[in-house]
């Protein structure tokens, strides 16, 4: 267990220490109003921590996903209230829009051949570049009550996000942990070209790795344009790095192979924690940073001193 | 051309090993190394691939700490942690492969790491003199030291790694299989810089698997097998047949057990199969239990034929039937389907996916099977990877260990392993004993012709000559690119292929 799962068990260890710690600074931290909010909040990176620990598990990246969520949030409000469209035909696009830019970072990895942080880092200004480009700065707001009702209702007393992320984090276990495809996703991670001489369809997976991490990001965009009832085009700036932060924290490894569902909800819940229970007990947000910066580091050391890895 | 050979100088070791041990995980490369090394002498070391040469370089240069023993240079216990330490000891490796900087000029790499120093400031005039100077010393008058090193030859570059050795006035010269990459002219230059260093009274261990080269310049061999350090011979008093028997452990003739196969009817035929320059115009026919061995030099264009065959570089013409039926291999995973194997040449990066345990690996190439609507059925997949490791007898904790930690000819067995799952009716083999330890290289002989036996049509690639001549029921030879002959098991001797390697095109 420690040495398969060194890096989980230290991770969960971490988050009760958190939790303790950050209920004794503030009464308000373990209230159920509190958490369930929280919850609520740390939904879009979520989502895309899932999807991004296939990407890194299969030995890629993808820098753009900030970017997708900000194209796909402005063509919603572009596509409704500009274009016309109904807004529930809109919400049917968006994702077909997402997994577009994923594939196309999967054509730009695997057929022109770049690597993932080179070609992900060019989609990320040119999706950004076309969501400013198509926005010319303008807000939309003014969206129906019922649309309102995803980001920010509630059904049987628990957020949306709770069983929007609860479904997700189960569906990304199973798949990644019990199915022939997150199998592929991990052989190819460890070593393309074995799995390749292996006969796994190695470049169909990839592509599909990369289309369901733009997927995801175009889900994120549709739950925070809901959450905050209006669209810019600067939504999910910065957005990769709360992911990747995220998902590296939970243990996938950066070089792809290693990685467990887990893990990456381990490292979202441990960097939300820390995030509210500071603010909570009145540290700056630069403190907060930093902490968050320590704690990614001293966990990385320790979890793979734990573990007895194998190098490739 | 003949090379002097003149006696070594007497006097005590100038380096010594003592039992040095060294494990990695639960791999022992090596048990009990030992070795004497005079100053004034070449000394071979010699040993088949996995005996633990390299990892004693290793070791001797500072890139490994042993795990026990002892290192004396000139008769005092050294520790060598790091490669700065092993230069300032004396010992200087020139590595098989170059560890040079390509982009810095010839007289950088010489001092690489040491730049002389004029008033605080990289003394560059001293510095292009003095390689110049060492590099004539070597036989390199014309060299330009101003040139990238990227732009050189291999052979030109070992020379600058040789004197940046010297820089460091070594009196210990690890050479590491030098001979390997270079070209006949080449080697011999390179044999008369080595007898020169020796005469310098520089004390020379020489790694190569080349027997005449071994027998024209070294004073005395040492042999490991295994790990294990065997004998210690001097030139004279020593034959090439006492050091293979020494490397091996056994007679030579024991080492293949052949076993007579009736051979079936045509299986994989291939006509007229070209793609790119090194595979032109290949056509053959293998047969039902049949072995058909390749033999040829590295770079003739063997591995880029098996490449083609499983669809790693698909055909640009030709045609491939199997058991009478045309197919079309546009991909390993084509390949697969339609009943061909392919147990790769670079096991570590091709072969395996190391990272991952037994079971993982077995079932790879037939999780489809075992996978209905996607998801894994892990009782199919653990009894599936049971019987792969009991049938080929991997020596291992279980199916659930890591395949990293295994040793080469137990992951080969999982590579085979592996493949055997998808019941082929070919099957490739692309240098399956290399660096396996002898023990094991003769069961995974033994294991292909069992399979042989049961009417696996097999192809099998090698760069040893004696395992394709022993194995083979035919050997097809190939030279740059184009099968120059086939001879069958009688016809096959040493010369014959050895002619038909090198012939030139209008001879075959």
């Amino acid at each position: 267990m420690l040495k398969r799962h060194g890096h989980e068990t230290v991770l969960a260890g971490l988050v009760v220490i958190a939790l303790l710690v950050m209920s004794f600074q503030s009464a308000q931290f373990l209230t159920t109003g509190n958490m369930l909010n929280q919850g609520r909040l740390m939904a879009e990176v979520a989502l895309v921590a899932l999807a991004m620990t296939f990407v890194i598990v299969s030995g890629g990246i993808d820098l753009s996903v900030g970017s997708t969520m900000g194209l796909c949030a402005i063509l919603t409000g572009v596509l409704w209230q500009n274009m016309g469209l109904p807004l529930g035909v809109v919400l049917a696009i968006i994702p077909i829009i997402g997994l577009i830019c994923g594939l196309f970072n999967g054509f730009l990895i695997i057929r022109v051949g770049m690597p993932p942080l080179i070609a992900t880092l060019g989609t990320l200004a040119l999706y950004r570049g076309l969501a400013e480009g198509i926005s010319q700065a303008r807000s939309v707001r003014g969206y129906p009550e019922w649309f309102a009702g995803i980001g920010q209702g509630s059904i049987l007393g628990l957020p949306t996000q709770i069983w929007i992320l609860g479904v997700a984090l189960v569906l990304a276990g199973v798949i990644l942990g019990l199915t022939r495809w997150g199998r592929t996703v991990q052989a190819i991670g460890y070593s393309e070209p074995a799995a390749h001489f292996a006969g796994l369809p190695v470049n169909a997976t990839k592509y599909a790795v990369y289309a369901v991490s733009g997927l995801a990001a175009s889900l994120a965009a549709i739950l925070f344009v809901s959450r905050v009832s209006t669209t810019r085009s600067d939504m999910g700036t910065g957005l990769e790095l709360d992911v990747i932060t995220a998902v590296v924290l939970g243990g996938t490894s950066i070089f792809g192979g290693r990685g467990t569902i887990i893990g990456t909800a381990l490292g979202l819940v441990l960097v939300q924690v820390l995030k509210n229970g500071l603010s909570l007990a009145g540290v700056r947000g630069d403190g907060t940073l930093v902490l968050i910066g320590v704690v990614l580091v001293l966990t990385l050391v320790a979890g793979a001193f734990m573990e007895n890895r194998v190098r490739r | 051309m003949t090379i002097a050979q003149t006696p070594p100088p007497a006097g005590g070791p100038a380096l010594s090993v003592r039992d040095i041990s060294k494990s990695f995980g639960p791999v022992k490369a090596l048990k009990t190394a030992n070795l004497d090394l005079r100053a004034g002498e070449v000394h071979a070391l010699m040993g088949e691939n996995g005996a633990g040469k390299s990892t004693l370089v290793k070791i001797l240069a500072g890139m490994h700490a042993p795990s026990g023993g002892a290192i004396l240079v000139d008769g005092v216990q050294t520790a060598l942690p790091s490669p700065r330490r092993a230069a300032e000891a004396g010992i200087a490796v020139v590595h098989q492969e170059l560890l040079l900087f390509g982009e810095l000029t010839v007289a950088e790499n010489v001092f690489a790491g040491h730049y002389p120093r004029k008033g605080g400031m990289v003394d560059w005039a001293f510095m292009r003199r003095r390689a110049q100077e060492l590099l004539a010393d070597l036989d390199c008058h014309d060299l330009d030291v101003d040139r990238k090193l990227g732009s050189l030859s291999v052979a030109m570059r070992q020379r600058v790694e040789i004197a940046r050795a010297l820089n460091h006035n070594a009196r210990v010269l690890i050479l590491d299989e030098p001979t390997a990459a270079l070209g006949e002219r080449d080697a011999d230059r390179l044999l008369e810089i080595v007898l020169r260093l020796r005469a310098r009274g520089v004390a020379i261990l020489y790694v190569s698997h080349r027997m005449n080269e071994i027998f024209r310049i070294s004073d005395r061999m040492s042999v490991l097998r295994d790990g294990t350090y065997i004998a210690t011979r001097n030139a004279r008093e020593t034959t090439e047949a006492e050091l293979i028997s020494l490397m091996v452990g056994r007679p030579v003739d024991q080492m293949f057990p052949k076993t007579e196969v009736p051979i079936g009817g045509p299986v994989l035929e291939v006509r007229g199969l070209s793609c790119g320059p090194m595979v032109k115009d290949a056509s053959f026919t293998l047969h039902k239990g049949e072995i058909l061995g390749i033999a040829g030099l590295v770079g003739s264009g063997r591995t880029e034929l098996a490449h083609v065959l499983f669809g790693v570089t698909p055909a640009a013409s030709g045609t491939i039937h199997l058991n009478g039926r045309e197919i079309r291999i546009a991909s390993p995973r084509a390949a697969r389907d339609a009943g061909i194997a392919y147990v790769p040449e670079d096991r570590g990066a091709q072969g395996l996916v190391k990272p991952l345990p037994i079971r993982e690996n077995i079932s790879m190439a037939v999780l489809d099977r075992i996978s209905p609507g996607g998801m894994i059925n892990r009782a199919k997949e653990a009894a599936l990877a049971k019987r792969g490791f009991d049938m080929l007898g991997v020596r291992a904790s279980g199916p659930e260990q890591i395949a990293g930690q295994l040793s080469g000819g137990n992951q080969q067995k999982v590579v085979i392993a592996k493949w055997l799952q998808t019941n082929p009716s070919v099957l490739i083999l692309d240098e399956p004993t290399r660096g396996i330890d002898v023990g094991a290289k003769a069961e995974i002989h033994r294991l292909i012709c069992e399979l042989a036996g049961q009417g696996l049509a097999i192809l099998m690639i090698s760069s040893e000559l004696p395992e394709v001549l022993a194995m083979s029921d035919r050997v097809m030879v190939i030279a740059e690119g184009r099968i120059r002959a086939t001879l069958s098991r009688d016809e096959a001797t040493p010369e014959a292929v050895g002619h038909a390697m090198t012939a030139r095109r209008s001879a075959s």
